[in-house]
C-alpha cells in the first residue's frame, strides 16, 4: 500500500504502462523511418518520419504517468534496443541524452503543461539524430582514416564540404518542426477523445 | 478462513454503492460460487479478497476483510499473492513473459525460491496439469483456451491455499472449458479453497458447495448446488442466470416465416493461409432473414472464414455471388459488415453520433436517430463509445453497420462474458435485424444462445463443410455432439 | 515447437552483448577498409558457428560488393561520387555491427536476453519496462490487422495514400484504437502482474538458467584480440 502514498516513485501499472508505449513508440518509429532509411537520398532525414508519427503516443504517455523519470526510461529502452540491433552509437547515446533533456523540460511544469510536453517531446525526437550530428562533425576524417592512400583530395574536400552544408541544420532545425506539428496533432487527439473517456488525469 | 464483515463500498467517481452490506464467511477448503448479474458485485468481492481493492482500485471502503483473524487492507498484495492466487477473464493480456515456461514460474520467481524449487514446481505443474505439448512454446502461437490454461498454470504453480477466478471461461469454447473443470476438480482434490465469479454455471454445478447468488451489491441467498436446480427455470431466468443444465435447453428459435429465395451462394470456396489449406470447397446459400451460426472446433478457420465473406481474406479460390452476380472483394466489403469479439477495434470517434458518421459524406441525420433509436442508444448520443459497456459498444456497430446500408452481417462471439439478460437481448437484437432482411452469420459455441436465436447451422471440421443443417428437434443431439456438450461433469 | 535451451554451442547474452560492445568500438577506431573487411569475416564466421549460416553467406557477399564498390568509387571524381562516399561511409561504420546484432537476435530467445538484464543488475525501473515493450510488440501486430480490417469495412483506406488525402482523420482512426486498447491492456497487465507478486521486495530469483563457458571465453578473447590490431 506504501508505494500508493509516494506520488513520485514508479509503481508497478506505471512501469507497464511505460513499457507498452514504448513499443506503440518503437512500432511507429519503424513505420516512419523505414521508407526514409531504404533510399539514400532520403536516408539522412529518417528522424523527420519518427518525429511525424509519434506524438500522439508520447504525449498521451505523459498524461498518463506524470513522474519524474518517465522519457528518461523510455530514452534508454530505446537506447538498448537499438544498440543490440547494431545501429550507430551516435543514436544510442542520442536516445539517452535527450530521453533525460526531454524529461527536465517536461517536469518543469510538472508533466501537466501541453506546450512544455510538446517542446519535450520535440527535444526527444532529436535523439535519432545522434548519429548524423556525429557524422557531420567530420565526415571526411572516416575517408583519411579508411580510405589513405588512393583518396584524392578533391573527395576529402568535397566531404568536407557536406559537413558546411546546410544538411544538418535542416536535419535538426525540420525534425523539431515536424516533432512539434505531431505534438499539436496528438494535443487535439488527446483533447477530443481521450479526456472523454476520463483517460486523463 | 476468510471473513467478510459488513462491506461496502463505492468505486472511485461512481454515486451508487457497488456493494451493501455483505456478510460472507468463507471455510478452509470450500468451493465458493458467486453468481448474479452483470455488475452485481462478484467482481467487486473477489478484488477484496486479492487486494486489488483498495491497493490498486480506489473507493470508499467501509467493513472489514479478515484472512484468518487478519485484516487483509494491512497486508501488501504481494504477501497475499503467497496465499491467493488469481486467474482473471481475458487470455491474452494476463502473460507477462513471452514464453510458457517463463510464464509459469514468473510467480515463483517473485517470490525468490531456489532454483531447484523452481524446476520443481514448473514440473509438478506441467505435470499435474497436462500441458506437455505446451511447453516450450511461444505465447503468442497458442489459442485462446491454451493461454488461459498457462495462466491457471501459473497461480498453479505458486501452490496457494486459495485461487480466485473472475469469470475465466468466458472466452472459452466448451472443450476448454471442460478442461478448466478438470482443473477445478484438481484443485478440489487437493482441498484448496476456491472462490470463483461466473456467468456460465453448468460446468461448476458438482463442484460447488455454495453458490451465492448476488443482486445489486447484497447477497440474496445462498444455494446448494440441489437447491439451485430445484428452482424452476422461469425464476432462474429472472434473477439472470444461465443455464445450469446444457441437455435440457429448449430450442426457441423459430424458422423463418417465408422461405426467401437465396441471395448469397457460396461457391467452392477454398482459404488458403501461409501455403496450408485452411478451408476446402466450402458452397452453400443462404437467403435473407436467416441467422446462420458457425461453429466448429478452435483453429478450424472460422474467422478466417468470416473474413473472407468479408472480403478481407485475400488468399482465396472460388466464388461468392450475390443476387446471382459475381463478387470482387471490394464488393464483398461493401455488402458486408464483421462485429469483432473486441469492438474497440471498430470505435474510432468521439460520440456515438460521429461513429454514425463517420467516413460518410452527407450523413443523414433523420436516418441516423431513427437507427439509434431502434436499437435503445438515443441516450447516449453523444457519449463516447469506449465508456459504453460491452453489449452496448455492439449495438453501435450495429447501428454503423445499419446506416452504412450493410445487408451481410457476421459476429463474432457476441455472447463471450455476458450474462442471461444481455444474452437475451443479443438474441432479440438478431431477430430484429433478421425481420428487417438481413442475412446474419454468427460464429459462436454458445450452446444457449444459438439454440435462441439461430435457424441454421454450418459445422467445419477437419478443413469441411461437414454439416449444414436447420436447427430443430430432430437436429438437436447432433447439434450437442458438434458442440461438444455433455462433458463428464454432466452425468 | 520447441527450442532447446541448452545447445552445445550457443553463447550466454552477456557474451553476445560484451562483443556487440566490441564491434562498435572497433568501428569507430578501425584504422583502416581492410581491417573492417577482416572484422566482417570474423563475424560471419562466427555466424556459421551460431548455425545461421545462410545469414553469414549473405551479409558476406553483400559487404563484399560495398567493399568493391567503395573502392572503386574512391578512383573517381565528382559530386555524386562524392554523395555516394558519405552515404557508403556510414554504411560501413553500421554494417558490421548490423550483421552482428542479427546474429544476436535470431540466436537469443526473448526470456534469455531479460535474464541477461537482471544479471546485469540493470534496475527493475529498466527491465520491467523493456519485458513488457517486447512482449507487447506482437500484439501491437495482432491489433493493427483488426484495426486494418475495421477500416476497409468502413471505407476508410489505412494506407499512405489515405493517409495523405485526409491525415487528421486517418490518424484518428489509427491511433485511437490502438491506444485505447493499451491502455487497457497496461491496466489488467499490471493486475495480473502484481496478484503473482511482482512488488515483491525479495531478490528475485531465475528459471532461465544463464552459464558462461569456455566458448564464450574463447571469443570473446579472439575478438578482443582484434580490436586490439586496431593500434597496432
Amino acid at each position: 500500500m506504501n508505494y500508493q502514498k509516494n506520488e513520485n516513485k514508479f509503481n508497478t501499472k506505471d512501469l507497464v504502462t511505460i513499457g507498452i508505449f514504448t513499443a506503440l513508440f518503437f512500432v511507429f518509429q519503424l513505420i516512419g523511418a523505414f521508407p526514409l532509411m531504404m533510399n539514400p537520398a532520403t536516408m539522412f532525414f529518417m528522424p523527420f518520419g519518427i518525429a511525424l508519427l509519434c506524438g500522439p503516443i508520447i504525449l498521451l504517455l505523459l498524461a498518463q504517468v506524470a513522474k519524474r523519470g518517465s522519457l528518461i526510461i523510455v530514452g534508454i529502452v530505446n537506447s538498448i534496443i537499438w544498440f543490440v540491433t547494431g545501429m550507430h552509437w551516435g543514436m544510442v547515446i542520442g536516445y539517452t541524452l535527450m530521453g533525460i533533456i526531454a524529461d527536465f523540460v517536461a517536469g518543469i511544469k510538472d508533466y501537466k503543461s501541453i506546450k512544455l510536453n510538446i517542446l519535450a517531446y520535440a527535444l526527444f525526437c532529436l535523439g535519432p539524430t545522434g548519429s548524423f550530428v556525429v557524422y557531420f562533425i567530420d565526415p571526411s576524417g572516416w575517408a583519411t582514416t579508411m580510405l589513405h592512400n588512393g583518396t584524392s583530395m578533391e573527395i576529402i574536400k568535397g566531404l568536407n564540404e557536406i559537413a558546411a552544408s546546410w544538411i544538418l541544420p535542416v536535419i535538426l532545425i525540420g525534425t523539431l518542426l515536424i516533432a512539434t506539428i505531431s505534438g499539436i496533432i496528438g494535443k487535439k487527439l488527446l483533447k477530443k477523445q481521450f479526456e472523454k473517456v476520463g483517460m486523463i488525469q | 478462513m476468510l471473513t467478510i464483515e459488513n462491506l461496502s463500498f463505492r468505486y472511485k467517481g461512481r454515486e451508487a454503492n457497488n456493494l451493501k452490506n455483505i456478510n460472507l464467511d468463507i471455510q478452509e477448503g470450500e468451493f465458493v460460487l458467486l453468481c448474479g448479474r452483470s455488475g452485481c458485485g462478484k467482481t467487486t468481492i473477489i478484488r477484496f479478497i486479492n487486494g486489488l481493492i483498495p491497493q490498486f482500485y480506489k473507493g470508499k471502503v467501509e467493513g472489514k476483510v479478515l484472512l484468518d483473524k487478519q485484516d487483509i487492507f494491512e497486508i501488501p498484495m504481494y504477501e497475499l499473492s503467497k496465499r491467493i492466487g488469481s486467474v482473471f477473464q481475458n487470455p491474452r493480456t494476463q502473460f507477462f513473459n513471452v514464453d510458457v515456461d517463463s510464464e509459469i514460474a514468473f510467480g515463483i520467481e517473485n517470490q525468490g525460491l531456489p532454483r531447484k524449487q523452481l524446476e520443481q514446481r514448473v514440473q509438478t505443474t506441467i505435470n499435474d496439469l497436462q500441458l506437455e505439448k505446451l511447453s516450450g512454446m511461444n505465447l503468442h502461437d497458442l489459442s485462446g483456451g491454451e493461454k488461459q490454461k498457462i495462466a491457471f498454470a501459473s497461480t498453479y504453480a505458486m501452490d496457494s491455499e486459495i485461487y480466485l477466478l473472475d469469470e475465466p471461461s468466458s472466452n472459452l469454447d466448451n472443450e476448454s472449458i471442460e478442461s478448466l473443470h478438470d482443473y477445478l476438480q484438481i484443485l478440489k482434490n487437493k482441498k484448496k479453497t476456491v472462490i470463483i465469479a461466473e456467468h456460465r454455471l453448468h460446468y461448476l454445478l458438482d463442484l460447488a458447495d455454495k453458490i451465492v447468488y448476488i443482486e445489486d451489491g447484497t447477497i440474496q441467498n445462498i444455494y446448494t448446488s440441489e437447491l439451485l436446480t430445484a428452482l424452476p427455470l422461469l425464476q432462474r431466468e429472472k434473477m439472470g442466470l444461465r443455464a445450469l443444465d446444457l441437455q435440457t435447453i429448449k430450442i426457441k428459435n423459430q424458422k423463418p416465416a417465408q422461405q426467401n429465395d437465396p441471395v448469397l451462394a457460396i461457391e467452392s470456396l477454398s482459404l488458403f493461409y501461409k501455403k496450408h489449406c485452411i478451408l476446402k470447397d466450402i458452397s452453400f446459400k443462404a437467403s435473407y432473414g436467416e441467422i446462420i451460426g458457425i461453429v466448429g472446433c478452435n483453429g478450424v478457420g472460422k474467422s478466417t472464414f468470416s473474413k473472407a465473406l468479408c472480403g478481407l481474406h485475400k488468399k482465396s479460390s472460388g466464388k461468392i455471388f450475390y443476387h446471382g452476380e459475381k463478387m470482387t472483394r471490394q464488393q464483398c466489403m461493401k455488402i458486408s459488415y464483421l462485429v469483432m469479439q473486441d469492438v474497440n477495434y471498430e470505435l474510432f470517434a468521439e460520440s456515438v453520433y460521429q461513429e454514425c458518421c463517420l467516413g460518410i459524406k452527407n450523413p443523414n441525420k433523420k436516418m441516423i436517430e431513427e437507427t439509434l433509436t431502434l436499437l435503445d442508444l438515443m441516450q447516449y448520443k453523444d457519449v463516447h463509445p469506449h465508456i459504453l459497456s460491452g453489449g452496448q459498444k455492439q449495438r453501435v456497430a450495429v447501428a454503423v453497420s445499419m446506416i452504412c446500408q450493410k445487408e451481410l452481417l457476421i459476429f463474432d462471439e457476441p455472447t463471450s462474458g455476458l450474462d442471461y439478460d444481455s444474452m437475451i437481448q443479443v438474441s432479440h437484437l438478431f431477430k430484429k435485424l433478421s425481420s428487417l432482411n438481413k442475412l446474419i452469420f454468427v460464429v459462436s459455441h454458445d450452446y444457449e444462445f444459438l439454440c435462441q436465436c439461430c435457424h441454421r447451422i454450418i459445422h467445419f471440421d477437419d478443413s469441411q463443410l461437414v454439416h449444414d443443417f436447420f436447427i430443430d428437434n430432430h437436429s438437436k443431439e447432433l447439434f450437442k455432439k458438434i458442440l461438444k456438450i455433455g462433458g463428464s461433469y454432466n452425468e | 515447437m520447441k527450442k532447446d535451451l541448452k545447445q552445445s554451442y550457443g553463447l550466454d547474452p552477456r557474451t553476445k552483448i560484451c562483443l556487440l560492445f566490441l564491434c562498435v568500438f572497433a568501428a569507430l577506431v578501425a584504422p583502416s577498409l581492410k581491417y573492417e573487411f577482416c572484422l566482417v569475416v570474423m563475424i560471419c564466421l562466427l555466424g556459421i558457428y551460431q548455425r545461421v549460416t545462410r545469414y553469414a553467406l549473405i551479409s558476406f557477399l553483400i559487404y563484399f560488393l560495398i567493399y568493391k564498390t567503395t573502392a572503386i568509387l574512391v578512383q573517381i571524381n565528382g559530386n555524386f561520387q562524392v554523395a555516394l562516399i558519405a552515404f557508403l561511409g556510414l554504411i560501413h561504420k553500421v554494417y558490421p555491427c548490423g550483421i552482428l546484432s542479427g546474429i544476436m537476435i535470431s540466436t537469443t530467445r526473448v526470456t534469455e536476453f531479460i535474464t541477461a538484464m537482471y544479471k546485469l543488475h540493470i534496475p527493475q525501473k529498466v527491465v520491467i519496462p523493456l519485458a513488457v515493450m517486447l512482449r507487447y510488440l506482437p500484439t501491437i501486430k495482432e491489433d493493427m490487422g483488426y484495426i486494418k480490417d475495421a477500416m476497409y469495412l468502413r471505407d476508410v483506406s489505412p494506407s499512405f495514400l489515405g493517409f495523405f488525402k485526409n491525415p487528421l482523420f486517418t490518424a484518428e482512426c489509427i491511433y485511437v484504437p490502438l491506444m485505447m486498447r493499451a491502455l487497457q491492456t497496461a491496466n489488467e497487465l499490471t493486475v495480473a502482474s502484481i496478484t503473482r507478486g511482482i512488488e515483491n521486495p525479495v531478490k528475485r530469483t531465475s528459471y532461465i538458467q544463464l552459464g558462461f563457458h569456455i566458448r564464450d571465453i574463447f571469443i570473446v578473447i579472439c575478438f578482443i584480440v582484434l580490436t586490439c590490431l586496431c593500434f597496432i
